[in-house]
């Protein structure tokens, strides 16, 4: 039921919503097939960019894939995290990690997922920017990578959805934009910080493609 | 003899004739550079191919559309200017305080192809002017920020002016009343006005590759050339004439109404590539994805159809 609905909003409903009103050119994301297990890893402006994420996949895929978000954010009471857990299957992580409690600890959450093979989609700018501003990377995506370095990530550019849909303001005002995929990639060092700047790299390649 | 003609021939068939005509056009082009380009592999052809390949798709879905059934015409018509306000929009970079006044500006184009579809030529005529013209700069004082809101009262304005209510005209044209003794009614003035906005695109770009010499304004479009503009004015409104039967106009007055189709369609043309020039993109369908480079087509359309419209409302109707 649960993936039924989710392939019919997400493959169907926002990817014609998407295209023909808002005016997102949508890249093809088919090579997703191949892989076993990715992690999406994406800019973020916009509550636009999960959707969009969501709608690119290939529809077999779609109830495959959570998208990571802040607890505090989208399970403020019960019903929003229901919400969220059933229309756009997220995985809700708490902002700081919890050395104290290692059920709850962001990155624990992660992996956990990722072992039961679930693909994850994640905004390692945290919350979201300026449009077409990028903010430095949190290092969250780096210490999962580390930890699961044969799982390929996905770089994922998106333009545009922070002027169709800003943060703070929830109408949406048709924008021509755009989402481009890179290719999945393995990382090449344990280090953090060369993760983190492996991404941006990536980041900026797709900004200026 | 012209009248048994007419009588005979064109009088069920009028759309019929130039529907074939279009994509008897489109299969000589796409054939005749197919064959260039295996005589000449150097001929540089990839643009003319592209716009011809763009054609087809146009042509195809544009002539479905109004052929089968012309409701469906309003609302294809309607998403096109939706289209291009979009486009051009996006990249004339406002003000994220401008965002609830564009809004207003989207919501409007429903609102006006209703208008047109209902008949109601007074709104009709006013809404984006008058209405539009006096509401949407207060939606923006009501916002409050002041600095360069002159700018986006001006710009928006002059957006919704080009790709909404010039391009609703074409919509007006199906919603005209029946004439006694012209068949062809509103859906072959349409034909009439697309086809000849095209054909003129078409005839300059030709003339101008085969004969350009003198350019009229190489600072705005460099393509542009007086070789290519008269030729195209001439070929245009030899062609308006013999598409008369589309019209319920006497021959002086089709001559006169094809050649300013060719004329304000350059005008359109150069207006719109020297906005682009100050964008700073030379092609709006390549340069920044996400940009379909629908306005690329309709530029020239954006003038012909007010003009047209006008012409044709005030000689005949």
């Amino acid at each position: 039921m649960k993936k039924l609905t989710l392939q019919f909003i997400y493959s169907f409903l926002l990817k014609w919503f998407l295209k023909v009103i808002v005016g997102v050119k949508i890249d093809s994301a088919a090579f997703l097939l191949n892989e076993k297990q990715f992690i999406i890893v994406a800019n973020h402006n916009s509550h636009l960019d999960t959707m969009t994420l969501l709608a690119s996949v290939p529809r077999t895929l779609v109830h495959k894939i959570k998208p990571v978000a802040a607890a505090d954010h989208f399970n403020k009471n019960k019903l929003q995290g229901m919400l969220s857990n059933f229309f756009v299957n997220t995985l809700l992580i708490p902002r700081k990690r919890d050395k104290k409690n290692p059920e709850n600890d962001p990155i624990n959450k992660m992996l956990k997922a990722l072992d039961e093979g679930y693909s994850l989609i994640l905004f390692p700018e945290g919350s979201r920017g300026a449009p077409e501003i990028e903010q430095p990377l949190k290092p969250g995506i780096g210490f999962v990578l580390s930890q699961r370095p044969d799982i390929k990530y996905v770089p994922a550019y998106m333009k545009g959805m922070g002027k169709a849909m800003p943060k703070g303001d929830n109408l949406i005002v048709p924008f021509s934009s755009s989402l481009v995929y890179g290719k999945p990639t393995k990382i090449q060092s344990q280090k953090i910080s060369d993760i983190l700047a492996q991404i941006e790299n990536d980041f900026i390649d797709l900004k200026n493609k | 003899m012209k009248d048994i003609l007419r009588l005979d021939i064109f009088e069920k068939n009028e759309l019929l004739i130039v529907v074939a005509l279009i994509f008897g056009l489109l299969v000589f082009a796409t054939l005749l550079f197919f064959i260039i380009g295996k005589i000449n592999p150097h001929a540089k052809l990839d643009e003319v191919k592209s716009r011809t390949r763009s054609w087809w798709v146009m042509a195809s879905v544009f002539i479905g559309a109004t052929i089968f059934n012309s409701n469906i015409s309003y609302i294809a018509i309607a998403f096109l200017s939706f289209v291009a306000f979009r486009e051009i929009y996006s990249l004339l970079g406002f003000r994220e305080s401008d965002r609830r006044a564009i809004f207003w500006a989207y919501i409007s184009i429903p609102i006006q192809y209703y208008l047109a579809y209902i008949n109601w030529y007074g709104a009709f005529i006013i809404f984006i002017p008058v209405v539009m013209f006096l509401f949407l700069p207060l939606r923006l004082v009501l916002k409050g920020d002041t600095v360069g809101i002159t700018k986006s009262m001006g710009s928006l304005q002059w957006i919704l002016m080009l790709t909404v209510f010039g391009i609703s005209h074409m919509a007006y044209l199906l919603s005209l009343p029946d004439l006694n003794g012209f068949s062809a009614g509103g859906r072959g003035l349409l034909l009439f006005l697309v086809f000849l906005t095209e054909i003129n695109d078409v005839m300059q770009f030709t003339w101008g590759k085969l004969l350009g010499k003198h350019k009229i304004i190489p600072k705005v479009s460099p393509n542009k050339t007086w070789e290519g503009f008269l030729g195209g004015i001439i070929c245009t409104t030899i062609i308006g004439y013999f598409l008369a039967f589309l019209t319920p106009l006497s021959t002086y007055q089709v001559l006169f109404v094809s050649f300013m189709i060719a004329f304000v369609g350059f005008a359109g043309d150069v207006v719109m590539s020297s906005v682009k020039r100050d964008i700073g993109v030379k092609d709006m369908g390549s340069t920044i994805p996400g940009h379909g480079g629908i306005l690329d087509r309709i530029d020239s359309l954006a003038y012909t159809a007010p003009v047209f419209f006008h012409l044709v409302y005030y000689l005949a109707y």
